[in-house]
């Protein structure tokens, strides 16, 4: 039999399921938006475009809409005309509780109920609707909460395996309470509906409805031990409300945002990883480690390069080894690791123990231990300036702002998203268009003598605004602080986002461009510490949480 | 244009250190404008059209000078009533507009998503509200707004109630045409009388009500007669004039001044030329800022905007006696409301009526139910033997756009309209 599926909490799962269906929330994250987005149009939110590619697929036969947004009513709209649905129904949900409201939505339901009766060939029965109905089952104990928009299951279980503690799913369709209330004895069928209508209205509302203060009691819970927030991008509904928790929580929180495919998720272990290492009630577990010889060893493994730090059992830095990553994490690893060892006179087996961290992490089979350059950065910065209270990392495929407490623990970070734009990658690219070198733009942009707005975040189309400026024999000079003034806002973006305080920190590859850093002291109005050891931060803090593993 | 950068970099500094300053300067220089509109007008316009943006410039400095008699409202908000309780629109998309047009969006974009907001959220939106947290914009006296085609509408305008800490009021209007849902919506309104009766202590009598909904009817009927009459005319046009009228022709409809501003235009095309160069009838918003579009479609003889789907949003008739039903019926019936194929449908008859070659679908960054109606629209509307340009922008953000791209499209589709179909 087809499952009937849905998307929403407002749905009237158990009226449809007392009609004959099988209801099942619509909740799988494709690999990518092919079919999506020939039908559509790319800028619409990921979910919406996961909805029209299920169908398109095949996989969906039976599919029932609630007015969800404008991205739903849209593909309602594209799948209405595909004829691909052997049924197809949009419930228009109002979006106020009163009781206007509930008699137009008791309407609603009886319409629905009849068209679905009719296409099924089942009328309603009572037994099945009522047997529909279960008792809630949430966590009761310390947990961390996902809340905001929906989250597809891949990601989803992607949080669970990561967090130190249950984790519970609150995000959209998730947190649905109706369904849970028995409903009461002898009623007719029309009572019946009122009833059901102001039960599903009565949840706690989601972002959608005219007054949604009642969700405050989603954050409220005393065994919440922390928050990821998840947006869809280009769904907008649930950033609202992201920007008001970021003001008033009071308890750790993390923002995530996937575009519903399953790549999109791979790239946010990292962060996921990050906070879990914030949060974790476990995270200065015991001593794993006997004291050998008292060396200790960090490897950054980062998108271009791969960076060794050893320390000696007073934490004193006795090498540091900056090498490209090349063709593999594992192989550049060993290479560089094996140079700090020449370097330091050392050998293997010298070094009692071994952390790992960067986006190659997870290659390298020698560590101890892998830890993620968030936390590394964090501990590195503050080893090498106890005062500094924000890291500010740009480097080669994204760039992050973290914020530390006195004892160099992150409290919260933030990471650009996919896209290049305010990254080392889009200077290097746009280095590449002007036909210089990195180490030559760094000073070009210094003596500027007209200020310049490069106005488009796109690195394709800053590319073209910079062709085009080229073309008006605009001034190198300009240019170039026009590209160091794009990245400087997108950097100070991200501060103000995390809250960064003084002193700052610079960290990562694009630290040593001496006209972005200029640019962007402008922008944070303070200075920058760079440290001569900037691009060895993560490896040091690396090495750092080496020496934390062993027993002295 | 050097000088308004200027202007908008001075605005944008001073909205940092000095709202209350940052925001003076913007009224002089609004009004300065005003004036440039009354003694060195754009001469290549219709006087009409002239007159337009005169009253434009009005409708957007009664905020900043009366801001306690002015109601922040969205653009399909009704806004008969409160021209009838002596309150001035004071709106967001046309504030967003205008702050872009005085180059002083970009620092209240970025405020709004340093803030978290989302970086895919309509530009509007975001301006207007980047511009109210920075503390530029004044308090109004109250906030009315609608879900009416535009659910981001439902969280920017409850953000901006909060933020000013004034009281607001929503029109729910359900997605589906019928007599239910209209007196569903008419029932609010008349809350809506009362919330404003409540909040500036007006009496508002519906004897005259009827009297502004039977000027309201006079005016959309004039409107659609003068569509109907530039099919086979020139009417020189810009890229805002078109925008203009979108948006008179909602917040301003009940008002001596919009009908008078129709009847001009029916006198004005009596005079006019006849058409020459290809026609585009234009959905959704106009990207004014944009010198791609400019190059392209402003006052040329070769290629012009003849509508936009803005300002002509409802075709049916209603019943003045009954104004309540009447404004809730325009809601309702509102061609943006409800599935996409009513707005494509009515896209299609109004482009007809007007004498399109051809339309453009301007899939505005962040509008999701333009942008997830954009294929259908294409197809809808080849079928009915209009070709379709569906072209990606942004009405408001510079930084959304690719000049470039914008150019080769827009190139490529007038010339794919071939050859000069009215000479």
């Amino acid at each position: 039999m087809n499952k009937t599926f849905y998307i929403c909490k407002y749905t009237p799962i158990e009226l449809l399921e007392a009609l004959g269906a099988d209801c099942k929330n619509l909740n799988e994250m494709p690999e990518g938006f092919e079919l999506a987005d020939q039908l559509a149009h790319p800028n619409i939110c990921g979910f919406g475009k996961a909805l029209l590619e299920a169908v398109m697929c095949g996989r969906v036969k039976e599919l029932v809409l609630v007015n969800c947004c404008d991205t739903i009513r849209s593909v309602y709209d594209v799948l209405e005309d595909s004829g691909r649905l052997d049924f197809l129904y949009m419930i228009d949900i109002l979006h106020s509780g009163g009781a206007c409201s509930r008699e137009q939505t008791a309407l609603q339901l009886k319409s629905l109920a009849k068209a679905y009766g009719a296409y099924k060939g089942t009328a309603f029965n009572e037994e099945a609707f009522r047997s529909a109905f279960h008792a809630s089952r949430k966590i009761k104990t310390p947990h961390i909460s996902v809340l905001g928009a929906r989250m597809g299951t891949e990601l989803f279980q992607m949080v669970e395996k990561t967090m130190p503690y249950p984790v519970e799913n609150d995000t959209c369709v998730h947190n649905r309470t109706a369904g849970t209330a028995q409903p009461p004895e002898n009623m007719d069928f029309d009572e019946l509906m009122d009833w059901y209508a102001g039960e599903l209205l009565g949840q706690m509302p989601c972002m959608r409805m005219m007054d949604h203060t009642g969700r405050k009691q989603l954050y409220n819970d005393p065994d919440l031990k922390g928050i990821v927030y998840h947006t869809v991008k280009f769904c907008d509904f649930y950033s609202f409300e992201y920007a008001d928790l970021k003001q008033h929580a009071d308890m750790p929180l993390l923002k995530i945002e996937s575009d519903y495919t399953v790549q999109s998720s791979g790239q946010l272990l990292t962060r996921l990883e990050a906070f879990a290492e914030s949060i974790n009630p476990n995270k200065d577990g015991g001593k794993e480690k006997k004291m050998g010889k008292g060396y200790f060893a960090g490897i950054d493994s980062g998108s271009t390069s791969t960076d060794v730090v050893i320390l000696d059992k007073n934490k004193e830095i006795v090498s540091g080894i900056i090498l490209p990553t090349g063709a593999g994490a594992a192989i550049g690893a060993e290479r560089a690791l094996e140079e700090a060892l020449k370097d330091a006179g050392l050998c293997r087996e010298d070094i009692d123990a071994l952390v790992t961290t960067g986006y190659g992490r997870t290659a390298i089979q020698d560590g101890d231990k892998s830890i993620t350059e968030i936390t590394c950065h964090a501990r590195g910065a503050h080893y090498l300036d106890p005062e500094v209270r924000t890291v500010v990392d740009i480097g080669g495929q994204d760039s992050k702002v973290i914020r530390l407490d006195q004892d160099g623990a992150v409290v919260n970070f933030v990471m650009n998203d996919k896209c290049a734009a305010g990254t080392g990658r889009f200077l290097e690219m746009m280095a590449r268009t002007m036909e210089m070198s990195l180490d030559e733009m760094s000073l070009t942009g210094l003596n500027y003598k007209e200020d310049i707005t490069i106005s488009s975040m796109c690195t394709v189309f800053a590319e073209s605004e910079v062709v085009s400026l080229i073309a008006q024999n605009k001034e190198t000079d300009d240019i170039v602080h026009g590209l160091n003034k794009a990245v400087a806002a997108k950097t100070a973006a991200l501060s103000k986002r995390v809250g960064g305080e003084e002193k700052y920190m610079m960290t990562g590859g694009v630290s040593k461009n001496k006209g972005l850093v200029k640019t962007l002291e402008e922008k944070l109005g303070t200075s920058l510490v760079i440290s001569e050891k900037a691009q060895l931060c993560g490896a040091l803090g690396a090495a750092l949480f080496a020496a934390d593993m062993v027993e002295r | 244009m050097r000088v308004v950068e200027t202007f908008g970099q001075y605005v944008d500094k001073l909205s940092d250190d000095s709202p209350r300053n940052a925001r003076r300067l913007l009224k002089t220089g609004w009004e300065a404008q005003n004036l440039k509109f009354r003694f060195l007008p754009e001469k290549d316009l219709f006087p009409a059209d002239r007159y337009l943006a005169r009253m434009m410039m009005d409708v957007m400095l009664k905020p900043l000078q009366r801001p306690e008699n002015s109601v922040i409202v969205s653009v399909f908000t009704p806004c008969e009533i409160l021209h009838e309780a002596g309150l001035y629109p004071y709106n967001v998309e046309a504030f967003s507009c205008y702050l872009s047009a005085s180059y002083a969006g970009q620092a209240f974009l970025q405020q709004a998503e340093n803030e978290g907001l989302s970086e895919t959220l309509c530009s509007y939106h975001k301006t207007f509200i980047g511009a109210a947290d920075k503390g530029i914009l004044p308090s109004p006296r109250c906030i009315v707004y609608t879900n009416l085609t535009c659910d981001a509408n439902l969280l920017t305008f409850r953000r901006l109630a909060e933020r000013f800490q004034v009281p607001a009021f929503a029109i729910d209007v359900p997605l589906q045409q019928n007599e239910e849902n209209v007196a569903y919506v008419a029932e609010q309104l008349r809350e809506l009388t009362s919330f404003l009766e409540k909040h500036t202590g007006m009496t508002i009598q519906e004897e005259n009500l009827k009297k502004r909904l039977a000027c309201s009817k006079r005016t959309l009927e004039n409107y659609r007669e003068f569509q109907k009459a530039r099919s086979d005319k020139y009417v020189p046009s810009d890229l805002v004039t078109p925008l203009y009228a979108g948006m008179t022709n909602n917040i301003l409809l009940g008002t001596k001044e919009e009908e008078i501003y129709t009847e001009m235009l029916l006198h004005d095309v009596k005079q006019a030329q006849p058409a020459s160069g290809k026609r585009i009838y234009w959905m959704h918003t106009i990207p004014f800022w944009s010198g791609a579009v400019r190059e392209a479609l402003c006052l040329k003889r070769e290629a012009q905007i003849v509508g936009c789907e803005l300002a002509q949003v409802f075709d049916g008739e209603f019943d003045p006696e009954k104004p309540y039903e009447a404004m809730a019926k325009r809601m309702v019936y509102h061609a943006l409301n409800g599935g996409v194929t009513r707005r494509i449908e009515a896209g299609i008859r109004h482009a007809k009526e007007a004498g399109a070659d051809g339309a453009v679908w301007f899939a505005h960054w962040g509008c999701k139910h333009t942008l997830g109606g954009a294929q259908l629209a294409k197809k809808r509307f080849e079928e009915q033997g209009i070709p379709l340009l569906i072209l990606d922008g942004d009405g408001c953000d510079r930084s959304h756009g690719g000049e470039g791209q914008t150019a080769t499209r827009l190139g490529a589709f007038l010339e794919m309209l071939g050859g000069e179909a009215h000479e």
